[in-house]
């Protein structure tokens, strides 16, 4: 009886191995074929020349690079997504966490304002678009009628370069802030209750509450967020297509916008490869400099 | 564990079903209908006219069904050819626009239309000298034609009838000239209340954002403005773009002074919405909003009109849609039976009358149920009546796509961007021309 047991168990093992590496195959099968091998075989067209419908990929070294670097509006929309970021990634987060920390009270119609807030994040990009073109429109658009009540003159949203990217930023913004705030509730009710009846019994005020509990216990979740939102910020790029298609003037062209163009417009595979692993380089080293800079912060705090 | 039970059980019928699903369809393949693919980009309002010419299709030749696909127009049009063309899962036909005929050609996607014109089942000359020239010309690379047209359509003046009569102007007369047009426009143009927002605008400048899916349409409406100035895109031999000649000043300038009559931008994104709403007196436009316009624009009193005249003559630009024969197709004889078929005048009639399309070919205005239609419907009649000084682009053989971006963005400038119209156009001619002289290297090499 004890042996037959013995022997059962090393066959379990065995069969564990493999039967581990069966449940991991579609994803793996995924991750190879749309995401391992698309990644190496850009980088190699980064080097090349291919239009994508002749066999013909002319090697060319470092020449797309070259180019890039000395096209104008290269530097033009590596500036937009720059000043998108900075636009975005604050207000979202400060958004967020007020959101998250408001409804962690006992408000009524708590789950249904959570589900409210978070749904844009699910809304398909070109359906929110439809709509937030329509809520800009200068003459027809909700935004500006609003805006009447308080007398401020109708603003040109979508066709006056400055505009443009405010009304960018703030549907950005609306669209994104609801993955973060379920995030910050995530980490808030990771906060023990302990600490703050503590406070409040040694009479510490709600905002000092705030600051010197909250915020510094939150910031593992901070840092994370931080580094995926600027990471997410560079890469936008649906929501610029159906909203702005890069206009006016190209005051809303993002990079991932102009990626697009030179691959897919113009069908400048190679090219659009250089610029991807740009890309890649620019948001690998500021996140290293996050990680670097702010991990240390975060130990501090907690 | 008896949970986990159900769910396999059910998972396990799911997927069987699946599976039984797909084996019948192989089953339906076995019989002996050939199947042609038609991809093509009509818009919802199009569609039961399109099924109904696939049934006549499919009643006179029993053998052939056409599965007709609607593929997204513009960019993914294109870009879904190319993946096709690219994994061996070409259609049969498909729409293409004359922008991409250069790269389907050097992919070595396409038939040459002579091929099939020239073979047995082929078209007499008489044919193609029925159809109209400028198709022909749009449909062709290098003076060799890779498409056939299925349509025609033009670019004409949708107006407001009861507006110009509240102004003071003849309602059955609209503009007939550039000059008039602006002065129609301006007195169009008004602010009832005096509150500094105008209340209706005369005439919508049509400006997108040039590196949006309208950027193209948006250059499309002005060219005809272009050529009635006397102006051309490209020379002959395709050496250097001639847009930015004085004849393309003219006509970039006399846009941006429509365009400042009232700050268009300020106005609204959608000319449709508003000419329905009664803020727009005049746009342009082309026929295949026409069955829609009939629908919905009942409480207003609206009218096409031809083109305004340019100062140097009287042109507009012609287009349609056009079909290709994929190389990949298993079925290319089949394929071109249907497009035969399509070109005959009867059909040509029977698909105009039902889609609003124009037809490509002269001899279908001879056909007495096209004539009566063209009789009850003076709208329509105005669009066909266009074909005969219609002209078309002349097709670039290289990079296209980036010369008319380059137009589109010279227009963007200067209209919002208050850009000089000659600093703007010289600015994109030097793009265009730097392209051009690079297209010249490659080739000498």
């Amino acid at each position: 009886m004890g042996q037959a047991y013995k022997h059962k168990r090393i066959g379990y093992k065995k069969k564990n191995g493999f039967n581990a590496l069966l449940f991991l195959s579609p994803t793996l099968i995924i991750f190879t074929t749309f995401i391992l091998f698309p990644v190496i075989f850009s980088f190699y067209l980064s080097f090349h020349k291919w239009n994508m419908f002749s066999s013909v990929r002319s090697f060319v070294g470092l020449d797309n690079y070259v180019r890039l670097f000395k096209d104008g509006e290269f530097w033009l929309v590596l500036k937009n997504t720059f000043i998108y970021t900075l636009g975005t990634v604050p207000l979202n987060m400060a958004f967020a966490l007020a959101v998250a920390y408001f409804l962690n009270k006992k408000v009524f119609g708590k789950k249904f304002l959570r589900t409210a807030f978070f749904a844009p994040v699910i809304i398909s990009p070109v359906a929110a678009a439809v709509i937030w073109r329509w809520l800009y429109d200068p003459n027809f658009g909700f935004l500006n009628y609003f805006l009447s009540w308080f007398g401020v003159r109708s603003i040109n949203w979508l066709n006056d370069p400055t505009a443009a990217m405010f009304a960018l930023i703030i549907m950005g913004v609306w669209k994104t802030f609801g993955f973060n705030m379920v995030l910050f509730t995530a980490g808030l009710q990771g906060i023990p209750e302990t600490y703050y009846e503590a406070a409040e019994i040694d009479g510490a005020t709600r905002w000092s509450r705030f600051w010197k509990i909250t915020l510094p216990l939150l910031a593992p979740t901070t840092f994370f967020i931080t580094i995926i939102s600027i990471i997410g910020s560079f890469q936008v790029f649906d929501i610029v297509y159906v909203l702005t298609s890069g206009g006016p003037l190209g005051s809303t062209k993002v990079y991932v916008f102009y990626l697009y163009e030179w691959a897919f417009k113009f069908f400048e595979m190679g090219y659009a490869s250089a610029a991807a692993y740009i890309l890649f380089a620019i948001l690998f080293v500021l996140t290293l400099i996050q990680v670097k800079y702010l991990r240390s912060k975060v130990y501090e705090a907690v | 564990m008896k949970c986990a039970k159900i769910v396999i059980c059910i998972l396990t019928f799911i997927f069987s079903s699946i599976l039984n699903f797909q084996c019948q369809k192989q089953k339906e393949k076995v019989d002996n209908d050939i199947e042609i693919t038609f991809w093509h980009s009509f818009v919802s309002s199009t569609i039961p006219a399109l099924n109904n010419l696939i049934a006549k299709f499919e009643s006179e030749n029993p053998n052939i069904r056409i599965k007709a696909q609607y593929i997204p127009s513009g960019d993914a049009l294109i870009q879904k050819l190319i993946s096709a063309v690219q994994s061996e899962t070409a259609p049969d036909i498909s729409w293409i626009h004359a922008d991409y005929l250069s790269e389907l050609v050097q992919a070595n996607a396409i038939y040459k239309m002579r091929h099939f014109i020239d073979s047995e089942n082929g078209l007499t000359e008489e044919d193609i000298n029925d159809i109209y020239p400028p198709l022909l010309h749009y449909a062709s690379w290098r003076d060799t034609l890779y498409s056939m047209p299925l349509e025609a359509t033009n670019l004409a003046l949708l107006y407001n009838k009861d507006m110009l009569y509240e102004v003071g102007l003849d309602s059955s007369r609209p503009p007939q000239t550039w000059d008039e047009l602006h002065a129609y426009a301006k007195r169009l143009t008004v602010d009832r209340d005096n509150d500094g927002k105008f209340d209706q605008v005369g005439f919508f400048v049509p400006i997108y954002p040039a590196s949006g899916p309208l950027g193209a349409w948006m250059v499309w409406q002005w060219i005809p403005f272009l050529w009635q100035a006397g102006g051309y895109v490209i020379d002959q031999n395709q050496s250097q773009v001639l847009y930015n000649s004085s004849s393309g000043i003219q006509a970039l300038t006399f846009w941006q002074a429509l365009f400042n009559m009232v700050d268009i931008s300020t106005f609204t994104v959608d000319y449709q919405v508003a000419f329905a709403a009664k803020r727009l007196a005049m746009a342009l436009d082309g026929p295949w909003n026409l069955p829609r316009y009939n629908k919905l624009l009942r409480n207003l009193d609206w009218a096409i009109a031809p083109l305004p005249e340019g100062p140097e003559k009287r042109v507009t630009i012609v287009a349609g849609e056009y079909l290709a024969i994929f190389k990949q197709s298993r079925y290319p004889q089949e394929a071109w039976q249907f497009i035969k078929w399509v070109i005959q005048p009867e059909n040509q009639a029977f698909w105009s009358i039902r889609s609003g399309y124009l037809p490509m070919r002269r001899s279908v205005l001879n056909i007495p149920e096209f004539k009566d239609y063209m009789k009850s419907n003076k709208n329509f009649a105005v669009f066909v009546k266009q074909m005969e000084y219609g002209q078309s682009q002349r097709s670039i053989d290289y990079h296209g796509i980036a010369i008319t971006r380059h137009i589109a963005d010279a227009i963007e400038k200067a209209t919002i961007g208050k850009m000089d119209s000659r600093e703007a156009l010289d600015e994109a001619a030097n793009k265009s021309n730097t392209l051009l002289n690079s297209v010249q290297e490659d080739l000498k090499k």
